[in-house]
């Protein structure tokens, strides 16, 4: 492996110090949930990571074989709880593959504006927890002024505030209110003038870039080889976008977005700023995606009438099997399903992003410091929900 | 000091024991009262400063901060907070070396509190007029990092010990550029003793505008000040994203709050010397403090410490943190050679009897 050649530690030193073995988490202020890291460190210097998870599996995959499929879509919720409703819809998306329906044109539009919107609120999050990595609290508060507007605007069709279960096979769970669009615009008109405000707190901070450029270097071919994908993929100059690429949901095809990538603008291609950059910059592709698909939701079912009939008596999907990506706003997440002709899945397994992108870190630690190892465990924005399901 | 034991010689006098005032009951009594006066603002003042900086923090983060405790906008929260931790059970962990763990915070404690004893409040109200008060401030201040190295390694913890060595790194690294710093006035004025400043600038006027290179100086002091008292964005002793909570993490209850307090009341003591060095003092430009009676210098003095104060919160909630290494070569490549060509500066400005300002 060439990056571990790169970071190998220099024998040539004079001064030793012992070795010591220290453990990040699983109850530390900065591995975003209960992420345990084995960190040796030379001083304070990190010499080797081994990332250990596990603490929060909840079995959610093999409960997915227990519960019939539309009763699986609140447990998508749970993996990434910050992008619920993205994985409803992944989830979705690979009922419907399975039962050969497609949602109703309305609800494939309901679709694209609530998952962008959850797609920010992610970001926020990331934005927000990453200047809290940085030992800058104050972002994080900021970002949260407007994650509680999204959070607002996605309870209104939906009844929740975090975990929705709003997309469902079929369709959406509900329809929107009269007002819905409008307010919908609104916020990306008053969004926009907030992320101006972002970028001068943190984004073009002195020291904030004099700690995240040149660190955490994830070059190409590292990135491909781990299969990293997301945000953390396209900073490393990587134009891939399942969005874009594979338009799994179709008026993604008929929209118009850029898809950013890393320009190692402050440092090299790949460091930890051009992942924070990439996140800031897809939340406004994301406005510009809502802002279009806003003004064409056309009027019609927001749930398929067939599927509404046959709900009533739990689903049954004949023999076959389906797997379908979605860009979650961590990366590409799929699900596999095997199903023989009974109420639930006979296999039920996910492809998740968060869990592909942390495998990387044990790469990228090798020798930078303890304060380095915090801001790329940040910047890969990983969600342990999602990590150990 | 002086005018205390005369009083206590006084009272003893009166009292029909003259034969007493002879001995070092006087200077007991003037003792207790100064320990007594400083231990009770130093205590009045960290709650203060505490609500102050839950108050900035929130307002700089679109929040309101305490709002219920004691009624109006929460000013009993530090109140409420430091009885909380009064009565909190005292935990010393089971691997911990005992005697090194309980006497850290007392150390790191001492340090800071006898700072205090030699900053001039007001004309006269100082409680020792040192001669060598500036050297004496800084020196003192050295004796915290030994309490804090202390903590760190007796808690048998290992961010514990990351967060000493840092600390330990650190504040060593920064007293060079802040010592060499307050050589500049220490040149102007020709003078160690804390007294002898408010007197010059008095006269006439504020240091930090008599020449051009005081200013440097005066913000070489203020950061390097900074790195001193851990505040952001050098609070990597404590960095609680990397270290959870560096040296004091396995501190709980009052053994907790010495430390709390003791980053407070360095505040207050570097706060002080860059009001008195550079900002005049307890002294106001075209108006005779030195006239008036002691309380007026006192609220003169507290108003520009409170406003260095309120500056050093208003960094910590808007920078994020340094790197190890970023803050050892800000240190010694930048504000130490600065802070000598501001000594130089100011050593030829002196020679050659210049002035900046009509002053």
């Amino acid at each position: 492996m060439e990056a571990l050649e790169l970071y190998a530690v220099d024998d040539s030193r004079e001064v030793y110090t012992e070795e010591l073995k220290l453990n990040l988490g699983p109850q530390h202020p900065s591995t975003h949930g209960v992420l345990r890291v084995e960190l040796k460190m030379d001083g304070e210097i990190i010499t080797g990571a081994r990332a250990d998870i596990g603490y929060l599996h909840r079995c959610a995959e093999k409960i997915g074989e227990n519960v019939s499929y539309l009763q699986f879509t609140p447990y998508t919720d749970r993996m990434d709880y910050l992008a619920a409703c993205n994985n409803e819809l992944a989830w979705s998306l690979t009922v419907e593959k399975l039962l050969g329906v497609e949602a109703p044109e309305r609800a494939q539009w309901l679709r694209v504006i609530v998952c962008e919107l959850n797609r920010i609120a992610s970001h926020l999050i990331a934005f927000g927890t990453y200047g809290i990595d940085m030992g800058a609290n104050t972002p994080f508060f900021y970002a949260f002024r407007e994650r509680e507007l999204i959070l607002a605007l996605l309870e209104r069709p939906s009844g929740q505030r975090m975990l929705y279960n709003y997309v469902r096979p079929g369709g959406v769970a509900h329809d929107i209110d009269e007002t819905w669009l409008d307010d919908v615009l609104r916020f990306c008109d008053h969004f926009e003038k907030m992320w101006a405000e972002y970028n001068t707190l943190l984004t073009h901070n002195r020291i904030f870039i004099g700690r995240t450029a040149n660190i955490g270097v994830l070059p190409k071919e590292v990135a491909i080889a781990f299969g990293v994908t997301g945000p953390s993929l396209r900073a490393s100059g990587v134009r891939w976008d399942l969005r874009r690429d594979v338009p799994y949901l179709w008026p993604y095809g008929e929209l118009e977005f850029d898809v950013p990538v890393g320009e190692g603008t402050h440092g090299t291609l790949g460091d930890c700023w051009d992942r924070y950059w990439v996140r800031m910059r897809e939340m406004m592709e994301s406005i510009r995606i809502i802002r279009q698909a806003c003004r064409r939701v056309p009027s019609g079912d927001f749930m398929d009438k067939n599927l509404i009939k046959i709900y009533k008596s739990p689903i049954k999907p004949g023999p076959g099997e389906a797997y379908l990506r979605t860009e979650n706003p961590r990366g590409e997440l799929g699900f596999y399903i095997v199903a023989a002709g009974g109420t639930s899945p006979l296999r039920c397994r996910a492809r998740g992003p968060s869990f592909c992108n942390l495998s990387v870190l044990e790469t990228l630690l090798p020798g930078c410091m303890i304060a380095d190892g915090v801001a790329i465990i940040g910047s890969l924005d990983i969600v342990l929900g999602e990590v150990d399901r | 000091m002086e005018s205390l034991i005369g009083l206590f010689e006084k009272l003893l006098g009166d009292l029909g024991h003259a034969d007493l005032a002879g001995t070092a009951l006087p200077l007991a009594g003037a003792y207790a009262v100064c320990i007594g006066t400083l231990l009770g603002f130093i205590t009045v003042y960290a709650m203060f400063a505490i609500w102050m900086e839950r108050k900035v923090a929130a307002h700089m983060q679109i929040r309101y901060g305490p709002m219920e405790t004691g009624g109006w906008h929460g000013w009993a929260q530090s109140v409420a907070d430091a009885l909380k931790l009064l009565f909190k059970e005292d935990i010393i962990p089971s691997g911990a070396n005992k005697v090194m763990f309980w006497i850290a915070p007392a150390i790191v404690f001492c340090g800071v509190f006898a700072g205090f004893v030699a900053i001039p409040f007001a004309m006269g109200v100082q409680i020792a007029d040192v001669n060598l008060g500036l050297f004496f401030i800084i020196a003192i201040a050295s004796v915290e990092v030994v309490g804090v190295i202390m903590a760190g390694w007796a808690s048998n913890s290992k961010y514990s010990l990351f967060g000493a060595v840092r600390e330990a790194a650190q504040v060593v690294s920064y007293e060079v550029p802040a010592a060499v710093a307050l050589l500049v006035p220490v040149l102007v004025v020709g003078s160690l003793r804390l007294g002898d400043f408010n007197a010059w600038q008095e006269q006439h006027g504020w240091l930090i505008l008599h020449n051009p290179f005081a200013p440097v100086a005066a913000l070489i002091y203020f950061i390097a000040s900074l790195a001193g008292c851990k505040r952001a964005p050098f609070d990597l002793p404590e960095a609680e994203s990397e270290l959870v909570s560096g040296f004091h993490t396995e501190y709980s209850g009052m053994r907790f709050s010495f430390f709390f307090l003791e980053e407070y009341a360095s505040m207050f003591v570097s706060s002080a010397l860059v009001s008195t060095l550079f900002l005049g003092g307890w002294t106001l430009p075209f108006v005779n403090v030195s006239h008036m009676p002691p309380p007026v210098g006192a609220v003169v003095l507290l108003v520009k410490i409170f406003a260095m104060i309120f500056v050093q919160m208003w960094l910590r909630w808007t920078l994020p943190r340094l790197r190890v290494d970023q803050v050892m070569s800000m240190g010694y490549k930048y504000l130490l050679p600065w802070a000598f060509a501001a000594v130089v500066g100011t050593a030829i400005f002196e020679t050659l009897g210049w002035r900046w300002l009509p002053l």
